[in-house]
């Protein structure tokens, strides 16, 4: 067996316990391994980041990306804002992102003579968070002071679509022109389906909390993402909208960069990499008969993963997340808004919790998202009193530890898990980077389900994930090729 | 129902008196008063969304010496009106519509018959939307309108602008136009309407 992969180190945030307090990780116990997911999936490709040419890779592939990208409407006397979203920060330790980030100002300010060019960084519910980043990733002084993080209840601008008025963030539009800086890691599948994953910042964190409540409490769970597409194309972002330029990424690493005047058209390609490659994790993880998941990363709870897969969807992996005839996953919003007071959903159909997590080790993972329906519906153990009192003096997660106990130490927490749910199977949530640390019993459980698996995707889930959302299967070809 | 753990405090040194916090507060409990913040303790619902915004790192949350419990109560109205309000609203009255607080559209309904006419008011009763801030602005805007009530935004603020469309005034021709890219807005129609008419768990007056 090899050994674990060093996980992504803690960060200092306040949004989590300090990194000190973080005395042990989940993949130093013993019996602990790890599985490269090349072994699991040996047609995942090949990756630019991580490898042997660093973060230059990332700058070298945004300049190649952008070659194809029309920048002639940008003109130097114009404004230009860079739209970035937190989460491209936590993909392979957030160095990729915001080097792409800075790639594209370099380029658009080369190509087009403009030097107004701002970064606006949106968040989810972590108000300060992509301000940390700024910070951390010199993004401040890349941009000239013109960086900033902004919030969901920050000053509103009206956005009139097709279905009524819309909000969006005032400081997100007022620029000239604005270039879409995402990445093509699925993260919230129990949120957005893989339905239009590529335009789902312009209704979430380019957005006000009139459009996000929309989302999350208005259309309903399979309906809910075109809130986005609905902003996306209102005639006022379509008078702003100048390109896109995506990290692409698999659950192995970041696979290149990809950018276009047309973000249909690359929202069709990372459906593709979404359902085939992310899909497969899924699918396998949903295999997993028994284990404890051990939360073990700068995130969070719901974001932690593992593979590229976070604990939300982890959590709803008794059910398949792709497939749209399937209304609610055990774990979205809409779902736990539809449990009632005693406990039970209020429908027979709701499916439940993912009953092969026999009980979750939160050794480290942040605040700032409701998680409290996690600790309230699997057995959950806390290490450290720091951390529960962290969650404590969380205006979002005052229930959280209500339904959790706490661990001194993480040692302690897992015999705890061990003894008490019976098994060894262990899946550690800690962001590894180019395969996933479990317990030993996990890995060969993992290596002999995977090549059924990878045929039943390829067979019979992807063509059908992509019929359901309008994607050409020849594109599906073309990509096979 | 939110037990209020936290309280904002300004540090009068560094606050600039930009009115941020005023404008981002859910319940109004801070407004700035010769170029200073000041914070009304009893109305603080301990959100930190003042804290959170201040562009001069001005404000801190503090632990409460005596936590504050915030709640309405259910059963002191009439259930068949709480139900009623939530059913037009197309909500069960089970439903969780504060994430953060598990807050149900029941209480926000009786907060709404017990006189509250605003999001400020019902969040000041009931200590919706005070966790995340951002997702239970809807439901709350859905349910005052069909109690007749149209609040106006706070004048100045940033709080809320407005109710957004539901599922239900999705135009057909959008329907249509986009039935193949994966929106199932028909099917997730009669889910909503199916989880609005579920029969009740657990009657709040009983």
């Amino acid at each position: 067996m090899r050994p674990p992969i060093p996980p992504i180190s803690p960060r200092k945030s306040q949004y989590g316990i300090d990194p000190s307090l973080v005395k042990k990780r989940v993949s130093e116990l013993p019996g602990m391994t790890s599985v490269l997911l090349k072994e699991l999936f040996p047609d995942l490709p090949e990756v630019i980041y991580p490898s042997e040419r660093g973060i230059a890779a990332v700058r070298r592939a945004t300049e190649e990306a952008l070659k194809k990208v029309d920048m002639s409407m940008i003109k130097p006397e114009h404004s230009v804002n860079i739209l970035a979203s937190h989460h491209g920060f936590t993909l392979l330790g957030g160095e990729p992102y915001a080097e792409m980030l800075k790639t594209l100002k370099d380029v658009i300010q080369a190509r087009t003579g403009c030097k107004n060019i701002r970064l606006r960084a949106g968040v989810g519910l972590r108000f300060r968070e992509t301000e940390e980043y700024i910070k951390r990733y010199g993004l401040d002084k890349h941009f000239e002071g013109k960086a900033i993080g902004v919030a969901p209840i920050d000053e509103g601008i009206p956005i009139k679509t097709e279905i009524g008025t819309l909000y969006g963030i005032k400081k997100i539009y007022d620029a000239d022109w604005i270039v879409h800086a995402h990445n093509s890691d699925v993260r919230e599948v129990h949120f957005h389906r893989q339905v239009d994953r590529a335009v789902k910042p312009f209704g979430m964190s380019y957005a006000r909390i009139e459009t996000r409540s929309t989302y999350h409490q208005n259309l309903g769970p399979r309906a809910a993402n075109f809130t986005a597409r609905a902003i996306f194309d209102s005639p006022f972002v379509q008078s702003k909208f100048a390109f896109a330029s995506f990290l692409t990424v698999t659950p192995n690493g970041i696979v290149g960069v990809d950018a276009d005047n047309d973000l249909y058209a690359l929202n069709d390609r990372i459906t593709i990499l979404g359902c085939r490659y992310y899909g497969k994790m899924m699918m396998l993880f949903g295999e997993i008969d028994e284990c404890i998941a051990a939360l073990d990363f700068p995130c969070p709870v719901v974001y932690v993963f593992s593979a590229g897969v976070i604990y939300a969807n982890f959590a709803g992996a008794n059910t398949d997340l792709y497939d749209l005839d399937m209304p609610l996953p055990a774990y979205t919003w809409y779902t736990e808004a539809f449990y009632g007071k005693n406990g039970k959903p209020l429908l027979g159909e709701i499916p439940s919790l993912n009953p092969a997590i026999k009980m979750c080790v939160h050794n480290y993972a942040w605040t700032g998202y409701p998680s409290a329906f996690f600790s309230e519906h699997i057995p959950t153990v806390v290490v450290g009193y720091e951390q529960a009192e962290l969650f404590n003096r969380d205006p979002q997660n005052l229930n959280y530890m209500k339904h959790a106990v706490v661990a001194e130490t993480t040692e302690a927490a897992m015999e705890f898990a061990y003894r008490v749910t019976g098994t060894r199977k262990v899946l550690i949530f800690d962001g590894a980077i180019g395969g996933i640390n479990v317990s030993e019993p996990l890995a060969e459980f993992l290596l002999k389900k995977a090549p059924e698996v990878n045929e039943r995707v390829e067979s019979e889930l992807l063509p059908k994930w992509l019929r359901q959302r309008g994607v050409d299967l020849l594109e599906l070809k073309k990509c096979t090729a | 129902m939110k037990v209020v753990n936290l309280l904002a405090l300004v540090d009068r040194e560094k606050c600039r008196g930009c009115k941020t916090c005023e404008r981002v507060c859910p319940v109004l409990a801070i407004k700035v008063v010769d170029r200073k913040a000041v914070v009304d303790a009893e109305k603080c619902r301990g959100c930190a969304a003042c804290e959170q915004r201040c562009p001069y790192y001005a404000i801190s949350m503090v632990k409460r010496e005596e936590p504050v419990v915030v709640s309405v109560e259910v059963s002191a109205v009439d259930y068949t009106k709480v139900e009623e309000l939530c059913r037009r609203a197309k909500l069960h009255p089970e439903q969780i519509i504060c994430y953060c607080t598990a807050t149900r559209a029941e209480e926000v309904a009786a907060a709404i018959l017990q006189g509250a006419s605003s999001p400020e008011d019902i969040s000041l009763r009931t200590g919706v939307r005070t966790g995340c801030k951002v997702e239970c602005i809807q439901p709350i805007l859905r349910l005052l309108e069909v109690a007749g009530i149209k609040p106006e935004p706070p004048k100045g603020g940033w709080q809320w602008y407005g109710r957004t469309p539901t599922v239900w005034e999705i135009p057909d021709e959008v329907k249509k136009k986009y039935a193949r890219r994966g929106f199932y807005f028909d099917e997730d129609i009669k889910l909503l309407d199916r989880v609005a008419t579920a029969p009740l768990q657990e009657r709040s007056d009983s």
